[in-house]
């Protein structure tokens, strides 16, 4: 435990070791397809409001993805050892950007299925609910590359 | 240099743990912060607990089943440390790197001018081992005379 840090090749060994961390920050398959189910679910809320009969309460179909999305937040957390702050928008932070997307896609895609399915294009509202599900995991792709970038930067920008 | 190294941090294991620690993540579980410090378990309980008794590091225990799992956060106190630290790491980098080109073009002006020479150090007689040599804080095996002639 001698060995010292003032060689200022001590920071480039913390580069490489920030490198190795943010390596570990990696989406797995089933959480890329838990992350796709549960936007599925919140996209078909217009549907459900419309086609389920009258007293039917929606509410337990949105708390059980609301219950997986917590769940996969879990598992990415105990599985990749990292667990990153919680940041609400008003915070500025590399990945602000990215969280405004989710919420403007999540308010566009809501509000045009609400219109395709009022104008009888019901086609065309399951096609914007599926594109409104890729765009959200496109995001939550660059979100997760800012969020390695900032590891390996050592902080945020 | 402005800014002052914390000798708390100053050695590269505990250096090691906090830089990452910094770096972005809330929390950081045991054997990832291991595995990308690429130091030991022994090692990084050993700093880590001298770090969380200087008040830098927050320690959370808990278990998985029966797997033990402990979490560690820089406190406020520690991410100002790292951060000092760090930027007078950052300054040392940079007066030596606009030092570095004019000595070594001196060192090598020097060298082309010394003629080569094969005499041993002052004070070393033939078949005398001299005194061992300190490389990467472990003391190596003393030098012999011949050996010394071929540095």
């Amino acid at each position: 435990m001698d060995e010292a840090a003032g060689d200022p090749a001590a920071l480039e060994l913390l580069r490489v070791q920030r490198g190795r961390l943010a390596d570990r920050l990696r989406l797995p398959w089933w959480y890329q397809a838990g992350a796709a189910l549960v936007w599925a679910v919140v996209f078909a809320g217009p549907f459900t409001s419309r086609y389920l009969p009258r007293g039917m309460p929606t509410w337990p179909v949105f708390a059980a993805a609301a219950a997986l999305a917590c769940l996969l937040q879990w598992c990415l957390t105990r599985v990749t050892g990292i667990r990153l702050p919680f940041r609400n928008l008003r915070s500025p932070s590399p990945g602000r950007p990215v969280g405004i997307a989710i919420l403007v896609i999540f308010l566009a895609v809501g509000e045009t299925e609400r219109l395709l399915i009022g104008g009888g294009l019901i086609a065309a509202a399951v096609a914007a609910a599926a594109v409104g599900v890729a765009a959200e995991l496109a995001c939550l792709q660059i979100a997760l590359r800012v969020n390695r970038r900032e590891l390996r930067g050592g902080g945020p920008a | 240099v402005t800014a002052r190294p914390d000798p708390l941090i100053h050695p590269i294991a505990r250096l090691s743990i906090c830089a990452l620690l910094a770096s972005g993540a809330d929390w950081v579980e045991f054997a990832a912060l291991r595995d990308a410090a690429g130091i030991s378990d022994s090692v990084l309980s050993k700093q880590s607990r001298v770090l969380e008794e200087a008040g830098y590091l927050q320690v959370r225990k808990g278990a998985v089943g029966r797997r033990p799992r402990t979490w560690f956060r820089l406190t406020a106190a520690g991410r100002r440390a790292v951060a000092d630290h760090l930027a007078w790491l950052v300054q040392l980098e940079a007066s030596v790197s606009a030092r570095t080109p004019v000595e070594v073009e001196d060192r090598v002006v020097g060298e082309d001018r010394a003629e080569p020479s094969c005499q041993l150090p002052a004070g070393v007689a033939a078949g005398e081992s001299l005194p061992g040599v300190v490389e990467g804080g472990k003391r190596q095996k003393p030098l012999r005379k011949v050996d010394a002639v071929m540095m």
